[in-house]
């Protein structure tokens, strides 16, 4: 009997599925991922409120302002005391942040002008356990410094119990 | 001369993929890897008086201004919630959804636009800043049926700072 000497085949896998299925993957990502430079803290737990919806529009110029506590890794606070965060180790007691709040108005006013640095909203991400008259005095410390508009932020969701 | 006819496969051009299925690859690695899911978040204007620390007068209160006054325990907890001087209990959060309904009957009461209305909100100084938003939310408006905001009053403010003696 005679036995045919075979070629070596070469297994082809069809690539183009998998390909396709990356490519939704990566519109998926690209569209989910926010790429936009918040100002948000993640030390401050925000209070919850179904009200709370996010703005239609980005609002064009705001100071971002978190007030928290520096917790421990149990979410204890580990310093009684609250401070508005600056990013990083940059955290300053609220009832001292007046001179930087005069800081970000200069800023504000050499970049846009004074009328539109007066007109800047100044956003309060305030921790849940925050007392309301440090929120107030920070208000009032904006106030001092002509800031005008004052916005508390609020996660959407369920209203905590 | 004689021309060889080169036998080139019938035309086929083999594309390499590899170096872009690496490339993709890499590509969804690194929005897996950025991609934050954070909470979207939400926010409420609110004003607060210029001037001088001090009681607000209630004889040049105008007629259409709600006071909502919170109190609070020593631990920053919820005391009291009083809407025009009647109190509506401390059963959080039951007592706001209590004052959210008081200022829709008074929002339908004042048979005016809600524009026409301010809130002032009265909050002792160590009182926890949740039950400060848990009011101007009980006091703006509510979820209706079918998913949207219903605004009861759209003025807020805060009354002057109740600093502790």
């Amino acid at each position: 009997m005679k036995i045919k000497a075979s070629k070596p085949t070469i297994v082809e896998a069809d690539m183009t599925p998998m390909i396709d299925m990356t490519f939704q993957l990566i519109a998926f990502f690209m569209m989910v991922s926010n790429l936009e430079q918040t100002q948000a803290d993640e030390r401050v737990k925000l209070p919850a409120d179904r009200l709370a919806r996010p703005p239609e529009g980005p609002r064009e110029d705001e100071v971002v302002l978190n007030v928290g506590f520096i917790r421990n890794k149990q979410g204890e606070k580990a310093d009684p005391e609250a401070y508005v965060f600056f990013g990083g180790e940059d955290n300053i007691p609220v009832l001292k942040c007046g001179p930087r709040l005069k800081r970000e108005y200069d800023v504000a006013t050499r970049r846009e002008g004074e009328k539109a640095a007066q007109d800047m909203t100044v956003v309060i991400r305030a921790d849940a356990d925050v007392p309301t008259g440090l929120v107030q005095e920070l208000i009032k410390m904006g106030q001092e410094q002509k800031f005008s508009k004052f916005s508390l932020k609020a996660k959407s969701g369920e209203n905590e119990d | 001369m004689k021309i060889r006819r080169k036998d080139d496969g019938g035309g086929k051009v083999d594309v390499q993929m590899a170096p872009m299925i690496d490339i993709v690859f890499q590509l969804l690695i690194f929005f897996m890897l950025t991609l934050k899911i954070l909470a979207p978040e939400g926010d409420f204007n609110i004003n607060m008086p210029l001037g001088a620390v001090g009681d607000p007068n209630p004889d040049i209160t105008p007629p259409t201004n709600l006071d909502v006054v919170l109190t609070a325990n020593d631990d920053g907890t919820l005391r009291q919630v009083s809407l025009g001087g009647r109190p509506l209990g401390n059963n959080f959060p039951s007592c706001f959804q209590t004052l959210n309904q008081e200022i829709e009957i008074a929002v339908r009461d004042s048979r005016k636009f809600s524009e026409d209305l301010e809130v002032t909100l009265t909050p002792d100084y160590n009182l926890h800043h949740r039950y400060t938003v848990a009011a101007i939310s009980a006091c703006r408006g509510k979820v209706g049926p079918d998913g949207r905001t219903i605004t009861f009053v759209e003025k807020i403010k805060f009354s002057n700072i109740q600093r502790p003696e």
